[in-house]
C-alpha cells in the first residue's frame, strides 16, 4: 500500500467518523416529550455531570458512581425548613410508594441533598429524610461542592434573615456573616431524574403531582436504552 | 308496625343529628372571626421547625387581621407566607394575616402558615397542639391542632 493511499485511507476513516458522531448523539428522548404530564426532558448525551464528591448520612462517600446504574430521584433541601421541603418529602415518599405498587423493573433511589451543610450534618439528615421514608438516602458535604451541583442542576437558593426588622438576602455562593446562624433559605423546589448513565434525565417543577410524576417515572424507565 | 316506629327513631335521631351539625355549622359561619380545621404537619424528631395550618372564617362586615398565635413549648411562633417568585420558593415572615369581610383565609402548605420555632419536643402523629390565636379586633380564639401527615394530594388523585 502506498503512502498516499494509506493517508487517503486513514483520512476516509476520520471522515467517516466524524460523520457518525455527529449524527448519533445517543437516544432521542425529547420524543418522548409529548407522553410526558409533569417533568421536563433534560438528557443530553453530551453533558455528564462534573466530578462531585459527597458524603451521605451513613458517612460514605457520595459521588458521581454513586448515579451509575441505576435510576434516581434527586431533591435538594434544608432542615430548617417548615413547609415546602416536608412537602416535597412527602410528595418523594408518596411517589415511592405508588412506584413500589407499580411493580416496575426498578424503583429508583431517592435522594436529599441539603442545601445547608454548616446546619445539617450527615447524622441530623438520617434522622429527618428516614421520617418520610426508612430508604430515603440524606447528603451533606462541603458546601462548596453543593454549590457546584446546585449550579449544574440549575437551582438556585439564597439565605435570607432579618436586620432591625429588614430583610437580607445572600446569594448562593456568597458568604454569610459568621454570626447569622437563624437564617432561613429561598429555593427553587424541583425533583430530578438521573437516569443510569448519572446524567440528568428529567426535572419535574412544582407542584409535584405524585401519580403523574409516577406515570413520567415509569414511561422514562420503559423507554431507556 | 315496629318497623314504621323504627323508621320514626331513626328519623328523630336523624333530626337530631342534623339540628346539632347546623347548630355547629350556623356557628362558625355566624360568630364573628372562627379558625376551623387546624392541623400540624408531623415532622422528623429532630425538626428544628413545623408548620402549622387551618382556616380562618372572618363572618364580620369589616376586615380581620390574626396578628399573632401562640404555642407553648416553643421558641418562637410565627406568621409566615411562602410565595412562588418564578420557580424560587421564598418563605416571608408576616406581621398579620389578613381575614377579608365576609371572607376566609386558607393556611395550607406552600402558601400562609404558621411557623413553630425551635420546639422543646416534637410532637408525633395524633397528637393536639393547642394554638392561641390573637386578632386585631381584640378577639381570641384557642384551637386544637391535630398532629398529621397531610396526605390531602394522594386522595385527590385517587380518581386517577
Amino acid at each position: 500500500m502506498s503512502k498516499t493511499t494509506l493517508l487517503a485511507a486513514v483520512a476516509f476513516v476520520m471522515v467517516v467518523s466524524a460523520l457518525v458522531l455527529s449524527i448519533y448523539t445517543g437516544p432521542d428522548y425529547q420524543s418522548l416529550k409529548n407522553q410526558t404530564k409533569a417533568s421536563d426532558i433534560l438528557h443530553n448525551m453530551n453533558r455528564e455531570l462534573p466530578n462531585f464528591a459527597l458524603i451521605d448520612h451513613n458517612q460514605t462517600e457520595f459521588d458521581n458512581d454513586s448515579f451509575k446504574g441505576k435510576w434516581t430521584l434527586v431533591s435538594f433541601i434544608y432542615t430548617h425548613c417548615p413547609d415546602i421541603c416536608p412537602t416535597v418529602l412527602m410528595d418523594m415518599s408518596m411517589l415511592k410508594s405508588i412506584l413500589v405498587k407499580r411493580s416496575l423493573k426498578e424503583v429508583p433511589e431517592f435522594v436529599a441533598i441539603t442545601f445547608d451543610p454548616k446546619r445539617d450534618t450527615p447524622k441530623l439528615l438520617k434522622n429527618y429524610v428516614t421520617h418520610f421514608d426508612s430508604g430515603f438516602l440524606g447528603v451533606s458535604g462541603e458546601q462548596k461542592s453543593i454549590d457546584q451541583l446546585v449550579k449544574v442542576f440549575g437551582a438556585y437558593y439564597e439565605r435570607s434573615f432579618e436586620v432591625e426588622g429588614k430583610s437580607v438576602i445572600i446569594p448562593n455562593g456568597q458568604p454569610m456573616p459568621n454570626d447569622v446562624i437563624d437564617y432561613s433559605i429561598n429555593h427553587t423546589a424541583l425533583l430530578y431524574l438521573i437516569s443510569p448513565d448519572g446524567r440528568i434525565f428529567a426535572s419535574f417543577p412544582m407542584p409535584h403531582e405524585p401519580f403523574l410524576m409516577a406515570d413520567d417515572v415509569e414511561l422514562f424507565i420503559k423507554n431507556y436504552q | 308496625m315496629n318497623k314504621i316506629k323504627k323508621i320514626i327513631l331513626a328519623l328523630v335521631v336523624m333530626t337530631g343529628f342534623n339540628t346539632t351539625f347546623a347548630a355547629e355549622h350556623k356557628n362558625m359561619m355566624h360568630s364573628g372571626v372562627v379558625a376551623h380545621s387546624a392541623w400540624v404537619r408531623s415532622a422528623p424528631v429532630n425538626a428544628p421547625a413545623l408548620g402549622a395550618f387551618m382556616e380562618i372564617h372572618n363572618n364580620t362586615h369589616s376586615k380581620v387581621k390574626l396578628i399573632s398565635a401562640y404555642v407553648a413549648g416553643y421558641k418562637r411562633v410565627e406568621l409566615h407566607r411562602t410565595t412562588n417568585q418564578n420557580g424560587v420558593m421564598k418563605m416571608q415572615k408576616q406581621d398579620f394575616m389578613l381575614i377579608p369581610a365576609q371572607g376566609r383565609l386558607q393556611l395550607k402548605p406552600g402558601s400562609w402558615h404558621i411557623m413553630l420555632i425551635g420546639p422543646k419536643t416534637v410532637p408525633s402523629e395524633g397528637e393536639l397542639v393547642t394554638i392561641s390565636l390573637k386578632f386585631d379586633n381584640g378577639k381570641t380564639q384557642t384551637i386544637h391542632a391535630t398532629v398529621k401527615k397531610g396526605k390531602k394530594m394522594m386522595m385527590n388523585h385517587h380518581k386517577h
